[in-house]
């Protein structure tokens, strides 16, 4: 960050984005979507920005995001079947479920950087899926826990139901902005700059007195809190949970997303790349089976050849100068 | 009693001595050379000292308390700074925020996830100063990693100066500078002195000898010979060796 | 209920872990490079030599029927040989394409083969459909015999020796050839090796496709027992992975070691609770790295950067 230089709370990629969204509904379907997919796509776009916490803005490479989706979207349908079937409560156990999940797994590898930080976050990753998979009591195992209820959102004495696609769109678009702007906010704080402070240089932000153990421990749990409440969404979208989301496949698609969208040089980069994933897994769906194979494809030329990723490639020209805020 | 002590470190790789029964004090408002050839452990001896490593035995005392095997952090909070000599820096960083980051004001907002980050003028300013203490007033806004290497250096001080240190240690400030890039370090360390306790290992004789009040010379992970400049030159050891022959 | 029996299929299970994940060690330990699809070359083995062995191979239909009349002994054994030869091009270009991540982050190298991984499973799955396959097994090896009034299951105690046999073929040729010697050099000072006069470039294709044709091996010796389908990749890189973290990165013995505790603990949790046996590897390799932060035998390694 530049001397003196104030980072706007709003800018105007952030309002143009949110209007884009907006208009969604009014659309999709004329080009021969469905007004599901958009809801998916703010879901998978708000998971990604919140995996990026950790991947993009503070180098830590987790392979085992999904644990934390999944935990949410459980923690949404087991709140809203044995305690209370409110919105705002289940979201809020999405959440805490996700961040306790998230505090585990960090107690035990906060000192971890690199490739081992990915290795143990796998094997967390595999952990809580495979307790998903195996407690069929609770989580009923692989057929997955059903008939989860799109609960209405109730604002005082108001009350907007969500059981319509367009209606939950809004809602998950809400949702989406306050992540987006709190994210957006996190990052230019000085929360955030010591993160991107300790991505550079473990070693020196030592050095000038930060505990280290403590931020990565924090953020980790910040971002699994927010990619529970993505996953609580994802529940209440699908109206059912299932244990795949879990998965190392799930897990790796979401860095996947976040890398192809090009969320290492933009803080916008994981948005771009939901959009991309679920459009490329729709519209090559429609042609072949296979198509993560074209998808994977794509991906390992952009590791290979563009590792900034698709949002990369947009701000090629603007990355000679010094940095501006993104 | 002496602002920073260390009292009979031993310390072992496996099954290689690195660093045995050394003893060493440095005096508050002065500055104190450690020298010796390379591979004696000088910088081993510096990583024990800000606690990078934890000696197997003996005490690092500071301000009159027991650091022995305290976390870096810990240390730096206490007031102990130091530079790499292997640029340590926030690459990806303004030298502008290189050097805020490293203020405690920053750290002590550490925690806050939605603030500004250096909206405050007091803060902008006092990274103006330390900048403009170590020349690269002009440089503020140029990401770390495109200076040139002299001013890397001085960027390094500039991130320890920041942590308002009451000891800073340097690890051989002139490696890789060419001789005007020495003098003007010379200079800067120079000016240093007197604000601050300065530790500072280099492989410079002329430099350390110009510089220091008081030189400690390591050798074989022990301290071979001490005293000021002046005394050392007549030391028959330093004398005898490749030390002596440059100083 | 006994516990020496299922002492002594943990032992062999540990065998065919180490055997699995001899290629994702030789790659990792001298190239310093995570394979995550390892796997993905596993499952390619398998299904090779089930074309090879069952057989189902775009043939002419006259060479196709001499070669099914062919006893399914020789089938086999020229499925174990073929099979990791079809794999190694693969092995081959993921090389090509990892090549240009060398002395970057590891981290890319670990997200172009997971790309790879997922590119070879759909790959898998348009070729050969989702269904499971069964690799048969030659008669001589097949079935069970009697020892200590239980049955056991001899194509399991040949695998094993089998394992034992390929893993003592890989530690001759790190520890005991001229190519050995170079590639660990390689590992650590490729300079070194470049002002030697050699080649580095074909160095690593070798390392590669040697690490490869281990994967693909374990596939072919493994499918009689694991079954083929298209996400055993993925099911197979996991333990290669629990295993060689365990056991410490770039350490041929702490990966057999890490084979066998696997094995073992897998083995005998799954005597009081079969359902949850997987779920002990991973909390062997959590406790084991929690406190010794390289696994057994680990050493400093890229890894850490």
């Amino acid at each position: 960050m530049r001397s003196g230089h104030r980072v706007p709370t709003l800018t105007p990629a952030m309002i143009a984005i949110w209007a884009a969204f907006a208009t969604v509904p009014l659309w999709i379907e004329h080009i021969g979507l469905y007004q599901y997919l958009g809801v998916e796509i703010l879901i998978f776009a708000t998971y990604a920005l919140a995996y990026n916490l950790v991947l993009g803005h503070s180098g830590l490479p987790s392979f085992g995001h999904g644990a934390f989706f999944g935990l949410g979207a459980y923690g949404f349908g087991l709140a809203q079947f044995h305690l209370v079937a409110d919105l705002w409560f289940c979201l809020g156990a999405a959440v805490a479920a996700a961040a306790l999940g998230g505090a585990i797994v960090a107690a035990f590898i906060s000192h971890r950087r690199g490739i081992y930080y990915s290795l143990l976050t796998i094997a967390f990753g595999q952990v809580f899926w495979f307790i998903a998979i195996k407690s069929h009591a609770i989580t009923g195992g692989e057929d997955g826990l059903l008939k989860i209820a799109r609960l209405p959102a109730r604002l005082g004495v108001v009350s907007f139901d969500l059981t319509h696609n367009i209606s939950l769109f809004y809602f998950v678009l809400a949702v989406f902005v306050a992540v987006s702007l709190l994210l957006w906010r996190l990052v230019h704080s000085p929360f955030g700059r010591v993160l991107k402070a300790i991505k550079q240089n473990e070693t020196r932000a030592r050095f000038v007195g930060y505990d280290v153990w403590r931020y990565k421990a924090a953020v980790l749990v910040l971002s699994a809190g927010l990619s529970g409440l993505a996953g609580g969404l994802f529940a209440m979208a699908q109206s059912s949970a299932f244990p795949d989301v879990m998965s190392l496949h799930y897990s790796g698609y979401i860095v996947m997303m976040t890398l192809v969208g090009g969320g290492l040089v933009t803080f916008w980069g994981p948005v771009l790349g939901a959009i991309v994933f679920l459009l490329a897994r729709d519209v090559i769906g429609a042609f072949t089976t296979g198509w993560m194979l074209w998808f994977g494809m794509l991906f390992v030329a952009l590791v290979v050849y563009r590792p900034e990723g698709l949002g990369g490639l947009f701000l090629r020209p603007a990355r000679a100068k010094p940095a501006a805020a993104k | 009693m002496a602002l920073f002590e260390a009292r009979e470190l031993h310390l072992r790789f496996g099954d290689r001595v690195v660093l045995e029964n050394i003893s060493l004090a440095f005096e508050a408002g002065c500055l104190s050379g450690i020298m010796g050839p390379n591979g004696a452990g000088k910088t081993t001896c510096f990583n024990v000292l800000t606690g990078r490593y934890r000696p197997d035995r003996g005490r690092v005392m500071f301000d009159g308390a027991d650091i022995t095997g305290r976390s870096p952090q810990a240390i730096a909070r206490l007031g102990i700074a130091r530079s790499f000599q292997l640029m340590n820096l926030f690459d990806e960083f303004t030298v502008f925020e290189n050097v805020a980051i490293a203020l405690p004001q920053t750290r002590k907002r550490g925690a806050d996830p939605i603030g500004v980050a250096y909206g405050d003028a007091a803060l902008v300013a006092e990274v103006h100063e330390i900048l403009d203490t170590v020349g690269l007033g002009e440089r503020v806004d140029q990401i770390a990693k495109s200076l040139p290497y002299g001013e890397r250096r001085a960027l390094e001080i500039a991130v320890a100066l920041a942590s308002r240190p009451k000891l800073l240690f340097l690890d051989e400030p002139t490696a890789g500078l060419g001789s005007d890039g020495r003098a003007r370090l010379a200079e800067l360390v120079h000016r240093l002195k007197g604000q601050v306790t300065l530790v500072v290992i280099e492989h410079d004789m002329e430099f350390l000898f110009s510089l220091a009040d008081v030189i400690s010379v390591i050798h074989w992970g022990q301290v071979i010979a001490q005293g000021s400049p002046a005394e050392l030159r007549t030391n028959p050891w330093v004398k005898n060796s490749n030390l002596g022959k440059l100083a | 209920m006994s516990l020496l029996p299922h002492l002594v299929n943990g032992l062999a299970l540990g065998l065919l872990f180490a055997l699995l994940a001899l290629g994702f060690m030789l790659i990792l330990g001298l190239m310093e490079q995570i394979n995550l699809a390892h796997g993905s070359l596993f499952a390619l083995g398998a299904y090779f030599s089930f074309a090879i062995a069952t057989p189902r191979l775009p043939l002419p239909p006259d060479l196709l029927h001499a070669w099914a009349a062919v006893p399914l002994g020789w089938r086999f054994t020229a499925a174990i040989f073929l099979a990791p030869v079809l794999v190694a091009p693969f092995g081959v270009v993921i090389e090509r394409l990892m090549r240009r991540t060398y002395g970057r982050d590891p981290l890319y190298g670990l997200l172009l083969t997971f790309g790879a991984a997922m590119v070879i499973e759909d790959l898998i799955r348009i070729v050969w459909g989702t269904r499971d396959y069964m690799l048969p097994v030659p008669r001589g090896i097949s079935g069970g015999f009697l020892m200590l009034d239980l049955i056991w299951s001899t194509y399991r105690f040949w695998a094993a020796g089998f394992a034992v046999i390929a893993m003592a073929v890989v530690w001759l040729v790190i520890e005991r050839t001229r190519f050995g010697a170079l590639v660990k050099a390689g590992a650590h000072d490729s300079e070194i090796v470049q002002a030697l006069g050699h080649d580095l470039e074909k160095l690593r294709v070798w390392v590669f496709v040697l690490g490869t044709m281990m994967a693909a091996i374990a596939g072919v010796i493994l499918a009689p027992i694991w079954g083929i389908r298209p996400h055993m990749g993925v099911d197979a890189v996991i333990p290669a992975f629990v295993i060689i973290v365990l056991g410490g990165v770039g350490s041929f013995w702490g990966a057999v070691l890490g084979g066998l505790l696997v094995g073992m603990v897998v083995g005998l949790s799954g005597a009081y609770a079969s359902e949850w046996s997987m779920l002990s590897m991973y909390l062997l390799l959590i406790l084991v790295v929690t406190f010794r932060a390289r696994g057994l035998f680990g050493k400093k390694s890229v890894l850490e950067a």
